[in-house]
């Protein structure tokens, strides 16, 4: 009875997981020495504490949703896109080209900033793009060639900033950092208060934009309709006339694109200037967020929040009181593992 | 029939094996229910049934893959109750799997020798040893090759020395024909009598009569996990088997009344032109397939299953494409077109794979009844959900699907309301003029089955052709206008369903000539 319950409210496993982890961080915190109020404090502070950490908090949420929203997408058609490191990696090369080299500083507001973002959109489809035809025309498994499309994409990134051919800014002495130029203020995706003491950028409602529209299309279109199909049974599917092979490239390459646009907008909202290992794992945080969503756009949304808020509060910890950084990623991964045992447990026995 | 409740006359009489009252559950789902079973050393043991009937599963009982869920075994006088197909096989079981299990790089001999107990590998001696094996049984064998690049004829020859080179007292083979040529079939039951006349007792899961006929000592007949039938003379008593294998005894009056009159006929509806199938493994599965089906008529395909008529339905179904040979619905050819274009000029599928083909298990029933016309369903760009629904339940009600509503899961329903939920998907296709129906009552309940025949002899009153392909004879006879006999892939026979009789058509399904 009380298993058939849980399995009923939708999203009860995910916040009983969630509290469950959180208490084993509390535990590990205990383990490591520190004065729990003390770390408690910092987290709080570091999540929640002022307009600039809610806002950098928030920020950082907008980056799993995108991510967290493609993934369900391509898990959809039944397909598993691991490789959103990748495609933040190469969304962020294309933005800061374009709006470096490609013309976008002369263009008209807001198109100025828009336009890049549209380019890292662009090429994170293609990237992904690639792993769906691979895996329309050769069978190669989907997870395999996003992960790896990710390791040459991430290190495309470092060859491209220290290559001054590239995106390299020019060398004026042997100290220049091997980093882009800063890309104009005008390619610089706005931020909503206008004020740096609280940096919400404009990527919080193109992403809350982009919600609804995977909502829409995963619910009510008929393209999403035919992921649906695709994801539950291919041969089905083609039966009922769809294009199988097509529907998954393309539900890859939607993917990619919002990867792209995650990418695009950790260069244009926050770091306005291309480096090596710029996202440090956002790709692979929003792929357990997409994961824990199972298949829900409300989840994508909480589960981005979830780990945009416990990623600001768990910097903050380190800093204030010594307890490592890495902890909120044990945490992390103690969620997942409670998640996808609560469903093994839930739904494997039924089998 | 022979009973089997003598008592036996002496030790000696007492069989090599023996099942008592055995059964095996898997889930809520019956493979076998009290199975007796006696097999006795030096003679050839043939289980015959047709897929899914539980053959396998009782071979896979006997050699410990499977522990059963009740019942007893005996094996050399002692009750048998492996852990595993280890301890069968050190007991001196030995099973040739339906599907082979070797390394397809190594080469014929190292696979014989992988797991071989030798303790020190001399692979010249045991070379010689193998082959003068393989001699005194007639297999002729290369044991140099790689594996893979052996016919699957020769790879079945490994498959079979590998467990003769065990010396076993008793050798299960699990359809060991399925993927042979007639002339390798011969050689393999020659071998088998070889086998048994050392005193093993074989055991051989087949549904080929012709087999039977030549090689069997004694016969039972499974059929939904229960012996329907035993013979210990089974040359003389094929007609009683192929009754017992085939014949639906709890086929509905309905159903069996003639459902067809025959007589009216339209202009051609489908066309198929040389239809041919090789399979990967080079085999010859459907042999040059020629027929056309008319307006109005219901054109059966009789045939013991296993014997082409699965993938004349597939590649009818745009599951599979033909070697050779081309399909048209009316002047279309549809031999490589995709799907859609089938559903676009008329042409319906209720495919044999249910699961695999017909529906999406996870999606709702409203979405599985109208997943090939959603286009029709839109309102500003969106599906409109409302309509889908009410469309659905009208659908639902017209073809009597039994379901709690519309949303739910089409996987919650039984397989008879599947079934109908897919007809009422096929039979509603626009301008349906083509109705091909694999297997349509397989696993149906006697309802769901007359509703099926309902459902397709409205839909032919209607003007549809309809090719009905199904293994279950009674239903082909009763629903046809015309017949096509399907044996080894080749259509033997076409008979006029009202000038033809059931012991006719059974016997060209078991291969005795026109």
């Amino acid at each position: 009875m009380t298993k058939r319950n849980l399995t009923q409210i939708p999203g009860a496993i995910q916040i009983l997981s969630v509290l469950a982890a959180f208490f084993v961080g509390l535990l590990l915190i205990l383990a490591t020495g520190a004065s729990l109020s003390q770390s408690v404090t910092a987290f709080v502070q570091g999540a929640f504490g002022t307009g600039y950490s809610i806002s950098v908090s928030i920020n950082r949420a907008v980056i799993f949703a995108l991510v967290g929203l493609g993934f369900i997408i391509a898990a959809r058609a039944g397909l598993t896109n691991v490789g959103g490191e990748g495609q933040i990696a190469i969304g962020g090369m294309a933005a800061t080209a374009v709006a470096l080299y490609g013309g976008a500083e002369g263009l008209l507001w807001p198109f100025s900033f828009l336009y890049p973002m549209v380019a890292a959109c662009i090429a994170g489809a293609v990237w992904a793009g690639i792993a769906g035809f691979l895996k329309v025309r050769a069978g190669t498994n989907e997870v395999i060639s996003t992960l790896l499309l990710s390791f040459i994409a991430i290190w495309l990134v470092y060859w491209s900033v220290q290559s001054p051919v590239l995106l390299r800014q020019p060398m004026t002495s042997a100290a220049t950092l091997p980093e882009s130029l800063s890309i104009p203020v005008t390619t610089q995706i706005p931020l909503l208060t206008g004020s740096y003491a609280s940096p919400v950028t404009a990527g919080a409602i193109v992403a809350l934009i982009l919600a609804i529209f995977t909502w829409v299309l995963l619910g009510r279109s008929i393209f999403g309709f035919r992921l649906r199909m695709v994801g539950e049974n291919p041969t089905a599917a083609l039966r009922a006339g769809v294009s199988v092979d097509r529907d998954m490239v393309l539900a890859l390459a939607i993917a990619g694109a919002f990867g792209g646009l995650a990418g695009a907008m950790m260069i244009q909202g926050e770091q306005y200037a291309l480096k090596a290992g710029f996202s440090s794992n956002y790709g692979f945080d929003g792929l357990v967020v997409g994961l824990l969503a199972r298949g829900r756009v409300s989840g994508v949304i909480l589960g981005a929040l979830l780990f945009g808020f416990l990623r600001s509060g768990g910097i903050m910890m380190e800093m204030a009181a010594s307890v490592p950084t890495a902890l909120v990623q044990i945490v992390q991964g103690l969620i997942v593992i409670f998640v996808a045992g609560a469903a093994y447990w839930l739904e494997g026995k039924r089998r | 029939m022979a009973a089997d409740n003598l008592p036996p006359l002496s030790l000696d009489a007492a069989p090599l094996f023996s099942m008592r009252g055995i059964s095996k559950a898997f889930g809520n789902f019956m493979a076998l229910s009290g199975v007796d079973l006696d097999l006795n050393a030096g003679e050839i043991h043939c289980l015959l049934g047709e897929n899914g009937a539980g053959k396998s599963t009782l071979c896979n009982l006997i050699f410990g893959v499977h522990a059963p869920s009740d019942g007893k075994m005996n094996y050399l006088g002692a009750p048998h109750d492996p852990g595993g197909p280890r301890d069968a096989l050190d007991g001196g079981i030995a099973m040739v799997h339906q599907h082979f299990s070797l390394s397809p790089d190594l080469s014929a001999l190292d696979n014989l020798l992988l797991g071989s107990t030798l303790k020190r590998l001399n692979r010249k001696s045991a070379q010689a040893r193998i082959e003068a094996l393989a001699d005194s049984y007639g297999l002729k064998l290369d044991l140099t090759q790689r594996v893979g690049d052996l016919a699957v004829g020769e790879r079945q020859r490994v498959e079979i020395v590998k467990a003769l080179v065990r010396r076993p007292r008793l050798l299960i083979l699990d359809e060991p024909t399925a993927v042979l040529l007639p002339e390798e079939i011969s050689a393999l039951l020659k071998t088998c009598r070889k086998v048994a006349d050392e005193g093993c007792g074989v055991v051989m899961v087949t549904h080929k009569l012709a087999e039977i006929r030549s090689a069997a000592d004694r016969v039972t007949v499974i059929r939904t996990g229960k012996v329907v039938a035993k013979s210990d003379a089974p040359a003389k008593e094929m007609d009683l088997l192929v009754s017992a294998m085939i014949g639906r005894e709890d086929l509905p009056d309905a159903a069996r009344q003639r459902l067809r009159k025959g007589g009216r006929r339209g202009p051609d509806v489908m066309q198929a032109d040389g239809l041919s199938y090789r399979d990967a493994m080079g085999a010859l599965r459907l042999d040059k397939a020629s027929f056309t089906v008319t307006a109005g008529e219901v054109v059966g395909i009789a045939g013991v299953e296993g014997n082409g008529q699965t993938e004349l339905g597939n590649i009818l179904g745009g599951v599979l494409r033909p070697t050779e040979g081309r399909w048209f619905a009316g002047d279309y050819d549809l031999t490589h077109a995709p799907a859609r274009n089938a559903t676009s000029h008329g042409v319906g599928i209720v495919p044999e794979d249910r699961h695999g083909v017909a529906i999406a298990e996870g999606m709702s029933v409203t979405d599985n009844i109208l997943n090939n016309r959603v286009a029709a369903y839109t309102r500003f760009g969106l599906l409109d959900r409302k309509r889908m629904k009410a469309d659905a339940a009208e659908l639902m009600s017209r073809f009597d699907v039994r379901a709690s509503g519309p949303d739910i899961p089409i996987a919650g329903l039984s397989g008879g309301n599947q079934q109908k939920a897919v007809l009422a998907r096929e039979l509603t296709t626009p301008g349906l003029k083509f109705l091909l129906a694999a297997q349509p009552t397989r696993g149906l309940d006697i309802g769901a089955v007359n509703s099926v025949y309902d459902m397709i002899r409205q839909a032919c009153d209607d003007g549809v052709g309809v090719l009905l392909i199904s293994s279950e004879l009674d239903e082909v006879l009763a629903a046809s206008d015309r017949i096509l006999v399907i044996y080894r892939g080749r259509i033997v026979a076409q008979r006029n369903a009202n000038e033809t009789s059931r012991e006719e058509i059974g016997a060209l399904m078991a291969g005795q000539a026109a």
